[in-house]
């Protein structure tokens, strides 16, 4: 009989995993794809202090241990509904029903969309899928591309790209359009990639640790920024252009870029088209809340966290019975926070299913997860820790 | 191009016009705009475009995100094929 049915094999899943068979849970994990190890598999990246962090090594980690310790792992299996009876949580999935008295949904995030002209053509990806097919598949995803969108996300994965030896031409932003205005705003844009002073070798995103944080100097910055962009990792930076347009017949062949005022208008007369054979689209993250929803758990607008946020508390539980989140599901973080949030939430599951002696290993590893976050040196919103505080709040005035 | 020509919704293909005619047109809620151009209603389930069709009603009515998740998800959240709908499933 299984004690807990854990949706997604990511670090927090795996993590969760871990800690709930460790305290004798009888534990089984499902995810989608073939590879346990969600986003960590396509993560390579150069910590601050020079170390190197390699995805597909943290997952094979984590997928080890969780064998040692008995978690039954089935892969290639997606979740189509779910409820909740008197016998617990009934979940229904590509190939069969699977039952459990308490479930964790870990099932990250998902890719926001900027669309531009032309961003249907074949040879146009997500920056997620680009990272998958380097890292993950190992296929070169083409020659010589374009990246649209600029944020902590495509600026790591640029570099992958650049390691693996495929051509990023320049990381422009997208043309703003009624749905994709943040994405398109110089300056919001600014604010979101000065956190990302430490990984630049340019002297204006590195004054962005200090100085740069204040809006007007901001706004200054982007006055002066050069028009050939900053190069980071060698690839140009170029908040003061946009993609207005990828063009080709069958498939991606080149991609309009014009100049932008500071404000994030189109000069015109400015456009040109620079050849292309891929062109990487990133509008950033948000939580794949979908079975959460379908359960009935109520959620929260926390723009901090990306979006919609199923309602949890500190112990990453909702206020349904036997129903748990970690991971970016919660908002969007790194790994390393997702598998601290799985720690919790495993210990959260033990302490569920009355382990005794959980309770004080539970307020340890919240009190490590604060920790980790405020020791995270790659942050997706600066006021995560305040989006956080605010969901704990509403949980305990509504649910305790 | 014109940007209105954008397509929004890859699955239904669905273009930024057709989405703000009929928003206009019928004053229309982010679920009618859906039920009205299908935008949303594709193969991957609203993934890529729920937000983008609940955006563009807000900007269109002045207002803010609510805290409910737009455009209600609705089981099946995948694809299923017709042998598991059928009785692959019991």
């Amino acid at each position: 009989m299984t004690d807990v049915l854990i949706v997604g094999a990511g670090p927090a899943g795996l993590s969760a995993a871990i800690s709930c068979a460790e305290r004798g849970l009888q534990v089984q994990v499902i995810d989608e794809f073939m590879r346990p190890g969600g986003r960590l598999l396509g993560q390579l990246y150069q910590e601050p202090d020079g170390s190197w962090w390699n995805g597909i090594e943290e997952a094979a980690k984590l997928q080890d241990k969780a064998a040692s310790l008995g978690v039954e792992l089935q892969l290639g299996i997606s979740v189509i509904d779910l409820n909740h009876s008197d016998d617990g949580w009934m979940v229904y999935t590509s190939t069969g029903i699977l039952k459990a008295p308490a479930l964790l949904l870990a099932t990250g995030a998902a890719e926001t969309a900027c669309p531009i002209p032309g961003w249907t053509l074949p040879g146009v990806m997500s920056i997620g899928a680009a990272q998958v097919m380097t890292n993950v598949h190992r296929v070169r995803v083409g020659m010589r591309g374009v990246i649209v969108g600029i944020n902590v996300l495509s600026m790591a994965i640029a570099q992958e790209l650049e390691l693996a030896g495929i051509r990023i031409a320049a990381m422009v932003l997208p043309a703003k359009n009624m749905i994709n205005h943040d994405a398109g705003d110089p300056r919001k844009v600014m604010q979101s990639i000065v956190r990302l002073g430490h990984l630049a070798p340019s002297p204006l995103l590195r004054l962005g640790s200090g100085l740069m944080r204040y809006t007007p100097l901001q706004s200054l910055g982007l006055h002066l920024y050069p028009k050939g962009g900053f190069k980071v990792w060698g690839i140009p930076v170029q908040l003061r252009k946009a993609a207005v347009e990828i063009e080709g017949i069958e498939k991606v062949e080149s991609v309009r870029v014009a100049n932008l005022s500071p404000d994030g208008n189109i000069v015109p007369g400015t456009s040109r088209s620079l050849p292309v054979d891929f062109v990487c689209m990133a509008g950033g993250l948000y939580p794949l809340a979908e079975l959460a929803a379908v359960a009935g758990c109520p959620f929260r607008y926390i723009p901090e966290l990306g979006g919609h946020i199923p309602l949890h508390n500190a112990r990453m539980q909702t206020p349904l019975a036997g129903l748990f989140v970690a991971g970016n599901i919660t908002g969007i973080e790194s790994a390393k926070i997702a598998a601290a949030q799985g720690t919790v939430a495993g210990l959260s599951i033990a302490a569920f299913h009355q382990v005794s002696g959980t309770e004080e290993d539970l307020r340890e590893s919240i009190q490590n997860l604060r920790i980790t976050r405020a020791k995270a040196s790659i942050q997706f919103h600066p006021q995560v820790a305040e989006g956080r505080q605010r969901l704990e709040s509403i949980y305990s005035e509504n649910f305790s | 191009m014109e940007t209105q020509s954008v397509i929004v919704c890859r699955c239904e293909e669905v273009d930024l016009k057709q989405l703000l005619e009929t928003a206009e047109r019928y004053s229309c809620s982010s679920r009618e705009l859906k039920l009205r151009s299908r935008a949303g209603m594709g193969y991957c389930g609203g993934r890529t475009c729920r937000l983008l069709v609940d955006s563009i009603v807000q900007q269109l009515t002045d207002t803010q995100a609510s805290n409910e998740i737009p455009l209600k998800h609705q089981p099946p959240v995948r694809p299923v094929t017709f042998q598991n709908l059928g009785g692959g499933l019991s």
